[in-house]
């Protein structure tokens, strides 16, 4: 009972996983993604400070909104901080809220 | 007895306003943290920069930072005094004692490691192992269970 149960959670589990690549149409080998280093870990960088908004500016692209993690690759203790000083630098107006 | 405590303060005084006008409103800052047994650490004048956006008419101002110690009640002194004045269109004060200790613990820990590291003789500042294999494992073992 047990056995069959996991095996069909398996298989269905595999084909989501090929319908997803099979979306995609991404060869299986030879492609790979960079990994992405969160840039505050790499620069060693312990407190994010909200008065530098030359520092915060590449974190907030065009729109100002936050960039977020996924596309940035800062790792999720520096985004919290991140997310704090760029609130903070918006109510100084340092930074935009938003842009049009 | 409440507790001493590090804060930051920065407030955005409109452009209009003379060099008078800011010295006496830092003078003033001074004497109320004085007041509140707080002490100065450090103030900085960052002169005048142009605001990300506009608040109210203003599309510039002058910026100062008052690093200082002291107790809640003496930001909540600060926080009335500087919303009732017209001449300061914007003002922050953050407590800071807590995130720059923490930055310094981080710091510390990271030397003591580096320290280790060199005593055992291992490279220092590790670079993050690459786990590209990862999706070959995967595939290899939905095979063996099919």
């Amino acid at each position: 009972m047990a056995d069959e149960r996991r095996s069909r959670s398996s298989a269905g589990s595999k084909t989501r996983g090929n319908a997803r690549g099979g979306e995609k149409g991404a060869p299986r080998r030879g492609m790979f993604r960079r990994r992405k280093v969160c840039k505050f870990c790499t620069d060693k960088v312990d407190y994010i400070d909200y008065k530098d908004a030359k520092m915060l500016l590449p974190f907030v692209p065009e729109r100002a909104k936050i960039l977020p993690r996924r596309i940035s690759g800062v790792c999720a203790m520096h985004q919290r901080k991140l997310q704090t000083a760029i609130m903070r630098a918006r109510q100084l107006a340092l930074l935009p809220y938003s842009t049009d | 007895m409440s507790h001493v405590r590090q804060y930051e303060l920065v407030y955005i005084m409109s452009p209009e306003t003379t060099e008078q006008a800011i010295t006496d409103l830092h003078a003033q800052v001074e004497s109320i943290i004085a007041r509140y047994q707080g002490e100065m650490v450090k103030t900085e004048n960052w002169g005048r920069r142009r605001l990300a956006f506009r608040i109210g008419k203003h599309r510039e101002g002058t910026y100062v930072l008052e690093v200082f110690t002291g107790t809640g009640e003496l930001t909540k002194e600060l926080d009335r005094r500087l919303k009732v004045l017209d001449s300061v269109i914007r003002h922050l004060i953050v407590r800071v004692d807590e995130d720059l200790r923490l930055a310094e613990r981080t710091r510390a820990r990271r030397e003591v490691e580096v320290q280790r590291r060199i005593a055992r003789g291992l490279p220092v500042g590790g670079r993050p192992r690459r786990s590209d294999d990862d999706g070959g494992d995967d595939d290899l073992n939905d095979r063996a269970e099919v």
